[in-house]
Protein backbone atom coordinates (compact mmCIF):
# COMPACT_ATOMS: atom_id res chain seq x y z
CA UNK A 1 0.00 0.00 0.00
CA UNK A 2 1.30 2.95 -1.19
CA UNK A 3 1.25 5.10 2.00
CA UNK A 4 0.01 8.41 1.57
CA UNK A 5 1.41 8.63 -1.95
CA UNK A 6 -1.86 11.25 -3.25
CA UNK A 7 -0.55 13.18 -0.26
CA UNK A 8 3.03 13.05 -1.61
CA UNK A 9 1.65 13.60 -4.70
CA UNK A 10 0.02 17.12 -3.97
CA UNK A 11 3.09 18.13 -2.01
CA UNK A 12 5.59 17.37 -4.44
CA UNK A 13 3.80 17.32 -7.74
CA UNK A 14 5.05 21.21 -8.17
CA UNK A 15 8.95 20.85 -6.90
CA UNK A 16 9.09 17.40 -9.11
CA UNK A 17 8.08 19.63 -12.05
CA UNK A 18 10.16 22.49 -11.03
CA UNK A 19 13.05 20.22 -11.12
CA UNK A 20 12.53 18.34 -13.92
CA UNK A 21 12.12 21.30 -15.76
CA UNK A 22 15.96 22.69 -15.09
CA UNK A 23 16.80 19.99 -16.35
CA UNK A 24 14.75 19.20 -19.68
CA UNK A 25 14.14 22.83 -19.70
CA UNK A 26 10.15 22.30 -21.22
CA UNK A 27 7.31 22.31 -18.98
CA UNK A 28 5.03 20.43 -20.72
CA UNK A 29 7.83 17.66 -20.72
CA UNK A 30 8.66 18.40 -17.15
CA UNK A 31 5.06 17.85 -16.13
CA UNK A 32 4.57 14.68 -18.20
CA UNK A 33 7.95 13.47 -16.90
CA UNK A 34 6.78 13.96 -13.44
CA UNK A 35 2.97 12.33 -13.74
CA UNK A 36 5.30 9.46 -15.10
CA UNK A 37 7.50 9.32 -12.05
CA UNK A 38 4.06 9.33 -10.00
CA UNK A 39 2.30 6.91 -11.97
CA UNK A 40 5.80 4.45 -11.39
CA UNK A 41 5.93 5.32 -7.79
CA UNK A 42 2.34 3.90 -7.81
CA UNK A 43 3.33 0.53 -9.45
CA UNK A 44 6.39 0.49 -7.34
CA UNK A 45 5.17 1.55 -3.91
CA UNK A 46 8.58 2.74 -2.96
CA UNK A 47 9.68 3.21 1.17
CA UNK A 48 10.64 6.30 0.74
CA UNK A 49 8.61 8.07 -1.60
CA UNK A 50 9.61 11.61 -2.29
CA UNK A 51 13.31 10.50 -2.42
CA UNK A 52 12.20 7.67 -4.94
CA UNK A 53 10.37 10.23 -6.66
CA UNK A 54 13.47 12.33 -7.18
CA UNK A 55 15.69 9.71 -8.15
CA UNK A 56 13.83 8.13 -10.82
CA UNK A 57 13.14 11.94 -12.26
CA UNK A 58 16.77 12.41 -12.51
CA UNK A 59 17.04 9.02 -14.63
CA UNK A 60 14.46 10.36 -16.53
CA UNK A 61 15.67 13.58 -17.31
CA UNK A 62 19.11 12.42 -18.01
CA UNK A 63 17.60 9.85 -20.60
CA UNK A 64 15.65 12.80 -21.77
CA UNK A 65 18.69 14.86 -22.03
CA UNK A 66 20.38 12.50 -23.93
CA UNK A 67 17.40 12.32 -26.42
CA UNK A 68 16.88 15.73 -26.63
CA UNK A 69 20.93 16.22 -27.57
CA UNK A 70 20.25 13.89 -30.49
CA UNK A 71 17.03 15.47 -31.54
CA UNK A 72 18.55 18.83 -31.41
CA UNK A 73 20.86 18.35 -33.84
CA UNK A 74 18.62 17.36 -36.39
CA UNK A 75 16.79 20.71 -35.50
CA UNK A 76 19.75 22.65 -35.80
CA UNK A 77 20.58 21.66 -39.48
CA UNK A 78 16.71 22.29 -40.28
CA UNK A 79 15.71 25.33 -38.31
CA UNK A 80 17.03 29.00 -38.70
CA UNK A 81 15.64 30.61 -35.19
CA UNK A 82 12.70 32.21 -36.48
CA UNK A 83 11.52 32.67 -32.78
CA UNK A 84 13.62 35.22 -31.59
CA UNK A 85 12.82 37.47 -34.01
CA UNK A 86 8.85 38.19 -33.80
CA UNK A 87 8.12 40.69 -31.31
CA UNK A 88 7.59 40.39 -27.88
CA UNK A 89 6.79 42.25 -24.67
CA UNK A 90 10.03 44.00 -23.43
CA UNK A 91 9.54 42.22 -20.29
CA UNK A 92 8.79 38.50 -21.56
CA UNK A 93 12.45 39.15 -23.72
CA UNK A 94 13.92 40.47 -20.11
CA UNK A 95 12.44 37.17 -18.83
CA UNK A 96 13.81 35.41 -21.47
CA UNK A 97 17.23 36.41 -21.37
CA UNK A 98 17.82 36.21 -17.67
CA UNK A 99 16.01 32.46 -17.91
CA UNK A 100 19.21 31.90 -20.48
CA UNK A 101 21.38 33.42 -18.49
CA UNK A 102 20.69 31.50 -15.29
CA UNK A 103 20.14 28.29 -17.48
CA UNK A 104 23.72 29.08 -18.64
CA UNK A 105 25.06 29.60 -15.25
CA UNK A 106 23.70 26.42 -14.06
CA UNK A 107 25.65 24.72 -16.61
CA UNK A 108 29.01 25.65 -15.42
CA UNK A 109 28.26 24.18 -12.15
CA UNK A 110 29.73 20.59 -11.74
CA UNK A 111 26.92 18.15 -12.30
CA UNK A 112 27.25 17.09 -8.35
CA UNK A 113 27.09 20.57 -7.32
CA UNK A 114 24.02 21.38 -9.14
CA UNK A 115 22.81 18.54 -8.57
CA UNK A 116 22.45 19.16 -4.80
CA UNK A 117 21.46 22.85 -5.73
CA UNK A 118 18.55 21.93 -7.68
CA UNK A 119 17.28 19.15 -5.05
CA UNK A 120 17.52 21.88 -2.15
CA UNK A 121 15.37 24.54 -4.38
CA UNK A 122 13.47 21.07 -5.08
CA UNK A 123 12.67 21.15 -0.92
CA UNK A 124 14.41 18.05 -0.33
CA UNK A 125 16.27 17.96 3.17
CA UNK A 126 20.03 17.53 3.69
CA UNK A 127 19.55 14.12 4.48
CA UNK A 128 17.23 13.14 1.43
CA UNK A 129 20.10 14.98 -0.88
CA UNK A 130 22.55 13.36 0.80
CA UNK A 131 20.84 10.04 0.33
CA UNK A 132 20.32 10.88 -3.44
CA UNK A 133 23.94 12.17 -4.55
CA UNK A 134 25.83 9.86 -2.71
CA UNK A 135 27.76 13.02 -0.20
CA UNK A 136 28.06 12.63 3.16
CA UNK A 137 25.79 14.37 4.92
CA UNK A 138 28.25 16.52 6.43
CA UNK A 139 29.12 17.69 3.01
CA UNK A 140 26.13 19.20 2.09
CA UNK A 141 26.71 22.62 3.43
CA UNK A 142 29.68 22.87 1.58
CA UNK A 143 28.19 21.61 -1.49
CA UNK A 144 25.77 23.83 -1.43
CA UNK A 145 27.79 26.65 -0.99
CA UNK A 146 30.11 26.18 -3.47
CA UNK A 147 26.75 25.67 -5.82
CA UNK A 148 25.47 29.02 -5.03
CA UNK A 149 29.00 30.79 -4.97
CA UNK A 150 29.63 29.48 -8.59
CA UNK A 151 26.30 30.18 -9.84
CA UNK A 152 26.17 33.85 -9.09
CA UNK A 153 29.46 34.69 -10.64
CA UNK A 154 28.74 32.53 -13.55
CA UNK A 155 25.09 34.54 -13.73
CA UNK A 156 27.90 37.89 -13.30
CA UNK A 157 30.09 36.91 -15.27
CA UNK A 158 27.80 36.55 -18.22
CA UNK A 159 25.85 39.66 -17.08
CA UNK A 160 29.12 41.34 -17.65
CA UNK A 161 30.17 39.82 -20.98
CA UNK A 162 26.67 41.50 -22.12
CA UNK A 163 26.76 44.40 -21.27
CA UNK A 164 30.77 44.92 -22.51
CA UNK A 165 29.65 43.66 -25.89
CA UNK A 166 26.26 45.89 -25.83
CA UNK A 167 28.50 48.76 -24.56
CA UNK A 168 30.47 47.79 -27.80
CA UNK B 1 35.14 27.27 18.60
CA UNK B 2 37.11 28.27 15.87
CA UNK B 3 35.75 30.14 12.82
CA UNK B 4 33.03 28.68 11.34
CA UNK B 5 33.32 27.59 8.03
CA UNK B 6 31.50 28.27 5.02
CA UNK B 7 29.42 24.53 4.69
CA UNK B 8 28.67 24.77 8.33
CA UNK B 9 27.02 28.37 7.81
CA UNK B 10 24.80 27.05 4.66
CA UNK B 11 23.68 24.40 6.58
CA UNK B 12 23.66 27.18 9.31
CA UNK B 13 21.42 29.47 6.79
CA UNK B 14 19.35 26.35 5.73
CA UNK B 15 18.08 25.40 9.04
CA UNK B 16 20.11 22.02 8.66
CA UNK B 17 22.66 22.41 11.29
CA UNK B 18 21.84 19.75 14.28
CA UNK B 19 20.74 21.96 17.27
CA UNK B 20 24.00 21.14 19.49
CA UNK B 21 25.90 22.23 16.43
CA UNK B 22 23.96 25.29 16.03
CA UNK B 23 23.62 26.55 19.58
CA UNK B 24 27.80 26.62 19.22
CA UNK B 25 27.65 28.52 16.34
CA UNK B 26 25.26 31.01 17.71
CA UNK B 27 27.14 31.65 20.88
CA UNK B 28 30.29 31.67 18.76
CA UNK B 29 28.70 34.12 16.25
CA UNK B 30 27.26 36.30 19.67
CA UNK B 31 31.31 37.03 20.17
CA UNK B 32 33.03 36.83 16.70
CA UNK B 33 32.20 40.42 14.56
CA UNK B 34 34.19 38.72 11.41
CA UNK B 35 31.52 35.48 11.87
CA UNK B 36 28.81 37.53 11.85
CA UNK B 37 30.00 39.47 9.00
CA UNK B 38 30.40 36.05 7.11
CA UNK B 39 27.01 35.57 8.25
CA UNK B 40 25.45 38.40 6.59
CA UNK B 41 27.56 37.86 3.59
CA UNK B 42 26.53 34.09 3.29
CA UNK B 43 23.29 34.89 3.74
CA UNK B 44 23.14 37.49 0.75
CA UNK B 45 24.36 35.04 -1.05
CA UNK B 46 21.72 32.30 -0.44
CA UNK B 47 19.46 34.67 -0.94
CA UNK B 48 21.03 35.42 -4.70
CA UNK B 49 21.14 32.07 -5.52
CA UNK B 50 17.57 31.23 -4.34
CA UNK B 51 16.29 34.57 -6.38
CA UNK B 52 18.57 33.60 -9.48
CA UNK B 53 16.90 29.75 -10.05
CA UNK B 54 13.29 31.63 -9.30
CA UNK B 55 14.06 33.35 -12.88
CA UNK B 56 14.11 29.33 -13.81
CA UNK B 57 10.29 28.40 -12.92
CA UNK B 58 8.12 26.81 -15.55
CA UNK B 59 5.21 28.23 -15.13
CA UNK B 60 2.88 26.43 -12.41
CA UNK B 61 0.23 24.98 -13.39
CA UNK B 62 -2.59 23.38 -10.82
CA UNK B 63 -1.79 20.10 -9.94
CA UNK B 64 -3.98 16.93 -11.97
CA UNK B 65 -5.73 15.31 -10.22
CA UNK B 66 -4.15 12.29 -8.72
CA UNK B 67 -7.09 10.31 -10.00
CA UNK B 68 -5.27 10.56 -13.45
CA UNK B 69 -1.85 10.02 -12.33
CA UNK B 70 -3.44 6.14 -10.65
CA UNK B 71 -5.35 5.36 -13.80
CA UNK B 72 -1.89 5.81 -16.04
CA UNK B 73 0.46 3.21 -14.43
CA UNK B 74 0.10 0.41 -16.48
CA UNK B 75 2.10 2.62 -19.16
CA UNK B 76 4.78 3.75 -16.84
CA UNK B 77 7.11 0.01 -17.67
CA UNK B 78 7.34 1.35 -21.35
CA UNK B 79 8.81 4.35 -21.32
CA UNK B 80 11.50 3.30 -19.32
CA UNK B 81 14.21 2.55 -21.45
CA UNK B 82 14.98 3.26 -24.78
CA UNK B 83 17.00 0.19 -25.66
CA UNK B 84 13.58 -1.58 -24.52
CA UNK B 85 11.76 0.69 -27.21
CA UNK B 86 14.53 -0.57 -29.82
CA UNK B 87 14.01 -4.46 -28.80
CA UNK B 88 9.89 -3.94 -28.74
CA UNK B 89 10.18 -2.32 -32.30
CA UNK B 90 11.67 -5.09 -33.43
CA UNK B 91 9.06 -7.13 -32.14
CA UNK B 92 6.64 -4.80 -33.17
CA UNK B 93 7.72 -5.86 -36.83
CA UNK B 94 7.17 -9.09 -36.66
CA UNK B 95 3.85 -9.19 -34.72
CA UNK B 96 2.80 -7.01 -37.49
CA UNK B 97 3.02 -9.22 -39.76
CA UNK B 98 0.51 -11.77 -38.05
CA UNK B 99 -1.54 -8.59 -37.64
CA UNK B 100 -2.03 -7.72 -41.09
CA UNK B 101 -2.54 -11.65 -41.93
CA UNK B 102 -5.24 -11.89 -39.70
CA UNK B 103 -6.85 -8.11 -41.05
CA UNK B 104 -9.28 -9.34 -43.62
CA UNK B 105 -11.77 -10.37 -41.06
CA UNK B 106 -12.13 -6.81 -39.80
CA UNK B 107 -11.62 -5.36 -42.97
CA UNK B 108 -14.54 -7.24 -43.83
CA UNK B 109 -16.25 -5.42 -41.29
CA UNK B 110 -15.66 -1.82 -42.71
CA UNK B 111 -18.55 -0.85 -44.87
CA UNK B 112 -21.03 0.95 -42.78
CA UNK B 113 -22.29 4.21 -41.45
CA UNK B 114 -22.26 5.60 -38.30
CA UNK B 115 -20.55 5.94 -35.58
CA UNK B 116 -17.57 6.31 -37.04
CA UNK B 117 -14.27 4.82 -35.89
CA UNK B 118 -10.70 6.66 -35.83
CA UNK B 119 -7.34 5.64 -35.11
CA UNK B 120 -3.98 6.04 -36.40
CA UNK B 121 -2.19 3.53 -37.73
CA UNK B 122 1.23 2.30 -36.21
CA UNK B 123 3.08 5.64 -35.91
CA UNK B 124 0.93 8.57 -33.99
CA UNK B 125 0.02 11.70 -35.80
CA UNK B 126 3.28 12.65 -37.45
CA UNK B 127 3.97 16.52 -37.51
CA UNK B 128 5.93 16.36 -40.01
CA UNK B 129 2.72 14.97 -42.51
CA UNK B 130 0.20 17.16 -40.87
CA UNK B 131 0.20 19.91 -43.58
CA UNK B 132 -0.36 17.45 -46.23
CA UNK B 133 -3.09 16.13 -44.60
CA UNK B 134 -6.55 16.57 -46.95
CA UNK B 135 -8.31 18.98 -45.30
CA UNK B 136 -7.23 18.73 -41.58
CA UNK B 137 -9.04 20.79 -39.59
CA UNK B 138 -6.58 22.46 -37.04
CA UNK B 139 -6.99 22.38 -33.59
CA UNK B 140 -8.94 25.41 -33.70
CA UNK B 141 -11.37 24.45 -36.31
CA UNK B 142 -11.63 21.31 -34.06
CA UNK B 143 -13.31 23.26 -31.68
CA UNK B 144 -16.33 24.62 -33.07
CA UNK B 145 -19.05 23.44 -34.73
CA UNK B 146 -19.16 23.29 -38.52
CA UNK B 147 -21.63 23.03 -40.83
CA UNK B 148 -19.66 21.94 -43.64
CA UNK B 149 -19.24 18.86 -41.08
CA UNK B 150 -21.51 16.64 -42.77
CA UNK B 151 -19.76 17.25 -46.63
CA UNK B 152 -16.22 17.27 -45.42
CA UNK B 153 -17.27 13.56 -43.93
CA UNK B 154 -18.79 12.34 -47.04
CA UNK B 155 -16.02 13.56 -48.88
CA UNK B 156 -13.82 12.07 -46.77
CA UNK B 157 -15.36 9.17 -46.81
CA UNK B 158 -15.37 9.03 -50.62
CA UNK B 159 -11.46 9.58 -50.47
CA UNK B 160 -10.62 7.16 -47.52
CA UNK B 161 -12.55 4.31 -49.31
CA UNK B 162 -10.37 4.72 -52.65
CA UNK B 163 -7.64 4.39 -50.25
CA UNK B 164 -8.75 1.63 -48.30
CA UNK B 165 -9.38 -0.06 -52.19
CA UNK B 166 -6.00 0.75 -53.23
CA UNK B 167 -4.87 -1.61 -50.63
CA UNK B 168 -3.48 0.45 -48.06
CA UNK B 169 -1.82 -2.35 -45.79
CA UNK B 170 0.09 -0.38 -43.39
CA UNK B 171 -3.13 -0.23 -41.45
CA UNK B 172 -3.92 -3.18 -39.16
CA UNK B 173 -6.66 -4.80 -37.36
CA UNK B 174 -9.00 -4.06 -35.55
CA UNK B 175 -8.18 -0.45 -36.53
CA UNK B 176 -7.06 -1.04 -39.61
CA UNK B 177 -7.72 1.11 -42.62
CA UNK B 178 -8.85 3.58 -40.36
CA UNK B 179 -9.48 7.73 -40.74
CA UNK B 180 -9.20 9.76 -38.67
CA UNK B 181 -9.59 13.77 -39.67
CA UNK B 182 -11.33 14.88 -36.69
CA UNK B 183 -14.62 15.49 -38.41
CA UNK B 184 -15.49 18.95 -37.02
CA UNK B 185 -16.30 19.45 -33.91
CA UNK B 186 -18.34 17.62 -31.67
CA UNK B 187 -20.17 20.18 -29.21
CA UNK B 188 -19.02 18.41 -25.85
CA UNK B 189 -21.70 18.34 -23.16
CA UNK B 190 -19.97 16.85 -19.88
CA UNK B 191 -17.94 18.76 -18.46
CA UNK B 192 -15.60 16.70 -17.42
CA UNK B 193 -14.79 15.44 -20.67
CA UNK B 194 -14.57 18.81 -22.40
CA UNK B 195 -11.81 19.39 -20.20
CA UNK B 196 -9.85 16.46 -21.90
CA UNK B 197 -10.62 17.66 -25.54
CA UNK B 198 -8.86 20.38 -25.84
CA UNK B 199 -5.34 20.86 -28.04
CA UNK B 200 -6.19 18.72 -30.99
CA UNK B 201 -3.10 18.28 -33.10
CA UNK B 202 -3.79 18.31 -36.92
CA UNK B 203 -4.52 14.73 -37.82
CA UNK B 204 -1.85 12.54 -39.79
CA UNK B 205 -2.37 12.01 -43.26
CA UNK B 206 -1.72 8.64 -42.89
CA UNK B 207 -5.39 8.02 -41.28
CA UNK B 208 -8.42 6.36 -42.82
CA UNK B 209 -11.97 5.84 -41.29
CA UNK B 210 -13.42 2.27 -40.91
CA UNK B 211 -16.79 2.18 -39.45
CA UNK B 212 -17.06 -0.95 -37.55
CA UNK B 213 -19.61 -2.49 -39.22
CA UNK B 214 -23.16 -4.69 -37.76
CA UNK B 215 -21.52 -8.02 -38.39
CA UNK B 216 -20.19 -7.27 -34.82
CA UNK B 217 -23.35 -8.07 -32.93
CA UNK B 218 -24.68 -6.36 -29.76
CA UNK B 219 -23.71 -8.06 -27.04
CA UNK B 220 -24.60 -7.50 -23.80
CA UNK B 221 -22.79 -6.86 -19.85
CA UNK B 222 -22.19 -10.17 -19.49
CA UNK B 223 -21.12 -11.73 -22.20
CA UNK B 224 -18.68 -9.07 -22.95
CA UNK B 225 -17.03 -10.06 -19.24
CA UNK B 226 -16.92 -13.33 -20.56
CA UNK B 227 -15.07 -12.70 -23.81
CA UNK B 228 -12.41 -10.41 -21.72
CA UNK B 229 -12.05 -12.33 -18.23
CA UNK B 230 -13.18 -9.09 -16.99
CA UNK B 231 -15.21 -5.67 -16.85
CA UNK B 232 -14.96 -4.48 -19.95
CA UNK B 233 -13.85 -0.57 -19.58
CA UNK B 234 -15.27 2.37 -20.93
CA UNK B 235 -14.99 6.23 -20.09
CA UNK B 236 -16.73 6.97 -16.90
CA UNK B 237 -19.64 8.86 -16.16
CA UNK B 238 -20.68 8.75 -19.99
CA UNK B 239 -23.50 7.57 -21.62
CA UNK B 240 -22.40 3.55 -23.25
CA UNK B 241 -24.52 3.11 -26.21
CA UNK B 242 -23.72 -0.82 -26.74
CA UNK B 243 -21.24 -3.24 -26.79
CA UNK B 244 -20.42 -5.11 -29.60
CA UNK B 245 -18.06 -8.25 -30.38
CA UNK B 246 -15.49 -9.21 -33.58
CA UNK B 247 -16.75 -11.99 -35.25
CA UNK B 248 -14.30 -14.08 -33.93
CA UNK B 249 -15.37 -13.33 -30.58
CA UNK B 250 -12.16 -11.94 -29.59
CA UNK B 251 -12.19 -7.99 -29.44
CA UNK B 252 -15.18 -6.00 -27.98
CA UNK B 253 -16.28 -2.44 -28.62
CA UNK B 254 -17.85 -0.70 -26.22
CA UNK B 255 -19.24 2.19 -27.90
CA UNK B 256 -20.38 5.63 -25.91
CA UNK B 257 -21.42 9.01 -26.88
CA UNK B 258 -19.61 12.18 -25.86
CA UNK B 259 -22.31 14.00 -27.94
CA UNK B 260 -25.12 13.23 -30.36
CA UNK B 261 -22.74 13.23 -33.36
CA UNK B 262 -19.05 12.00 -31.32
CA UNK B 263 -19.31 8.23 -30.41
CA UNK B 264 -15.94 7.24 -28.80
CA UNK B 265 -15.06 3.27 -29.98
CA UNK B 266 -12.90 1.30 -27.02
CA UNK B 267 -11.66 -2.00 -28.40
CA UNK B 268 -10.53 -4.17 -25.98
CA UNK B 269 -8.96 -7.32 -25.77
CA UNK B 270 -7.48 -9.62 -22.63
CA UNK B 271 -3.76 -9.01 -23.06
CA UNK B 272 -2.30 -12.28 -24.24
CA UNK B 273 0.25 -11.68 -26.94
CA UNK B 274 3.61 -10.03 -26.73
CA UNK B 275 3.13 -8.28 -30.04
CA UNK B 276 0.42 -6.61 -28.01
CA UNK B 277 2.94 -5.36 -25.64
CA UNK B 278 5.30 -4.61 -28.41
CA UNK B 279 2.71 -2.05 -30.23
CA UNK B 280 1.85 -0.42 -27.25
CA UNK B 281 5.56 0.89 -27.09
CA UNK B 282 5.30 1.64 -30.56
CA UNK B 283 2.43 3.40 -30.56
CA UNK B 284 3.49 4.90 -27.52
CA UNK B 285 3.86 8.81 -28.94
CA UNK B 286 0.38 8.63 -30.11
CA UNK B 287 -0.93 6.68 -26.95
CA UNK B 288 -3.61 5.29 -29.12
CA UNK B 289 -3.59 1.93 -27.56
CA UNK B 290 -3.01 0.97 -23.52
CA UNK B 291 -3.57 -1.73 -20.92
CA UNK B 292 -6.12 -1.19 -18.46
CA UNK B 293 -5.65 -4.42 -15.91
CA UNK B 294 -5.47 -6.92 -17.77
CA UNK B 295 -7.15 -5.53 -20.76
CA UNK B 296 -5.03 -3.92 -23.97
CA UNK B 297 -7.42 -1.13 -25.18
CA UNK B 298 -7.31 0.84 -28.55
CA UNK B 299 -9.47 4.22 -28.88
CA UNK B 300 -11.18 5.31 -31.73
CA UNK B 301 -13.37 8.00 -32.32
CA UNK B 302 -14.07 11.45 -34.99
CA UNK B 303 -12.05 13.90 -32.33
CA UNK B 304 -8.15 14.82 -32.57
CA UNK B 305 -5.73 12.21 -31.82
CA UNK B 306 -4.79 14.43 -29.04
CA UNK B 307 -8.14 14.28 -27.73
CA UNK B 308 -8.18 10.24 -28.40
CA UNK B 309 -5.13 10.02 -26.39
CA UNK B 310 -6.35 12.09 -23.11
CA UNK B 311 -9.77 10.01 -23.05
CA UNK B 312 -7.52 7.17 -23.56
CA UNK B 313 -6.24 8.03 -20.24
CA UNK B 314 -10.04 8.29 -18.44
CA UNK B 315 -10.51 4.66 -19.27
CA UNK B 316 -11.17 2.58 -16.41
CA UNK B 317 -13.47 -0.42 -15.41
CA UNK B 318 -16.86 0.34 -16.29
CA UNK B 319 -19.36 0.45 -13.44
Amino acid sequence: MPDDIAEVYRNTYPALVRFLYRKVWDAERAEDLAQEAFARALVHKPDNTRGWLFVVAANMARDEARRAARERRHLTLLKSEPDAVHSAPEEEIDANTQRTRVRAALDQLTPRDREALLLWDSGLSYDEIAAQTGLARGAIGTTLARARRRLAEAYDAAQEGGQHVARG
Amino acid sequence: MSHVDEGTLHAYLDGELPSGERAALESHVAQCEACRARVNEERALVERASTLLRAVRPLEHPVPPFEQIRRAPKRSPWRVRTSFAWAASIVLAVGLGYYIAGAGVYRRASQMAEPTNVAVQNRPADKAAAPSAPSAPSARDEARPSTRARQEVAERRRLTNEREESGDTQNRAPLAGIVATATPAPVIDSSAMAKVIVRGAAPAASMQRQDAADTWPRIDRQTAKTILGTDPVGLPDIATLQIRRSPDKKVVVVEQALDSRTVIQLFQQPNTNAAGYAFSEGARGGRLARFVGNLRVEIGGPVSVDSLNRLLELVRPLP
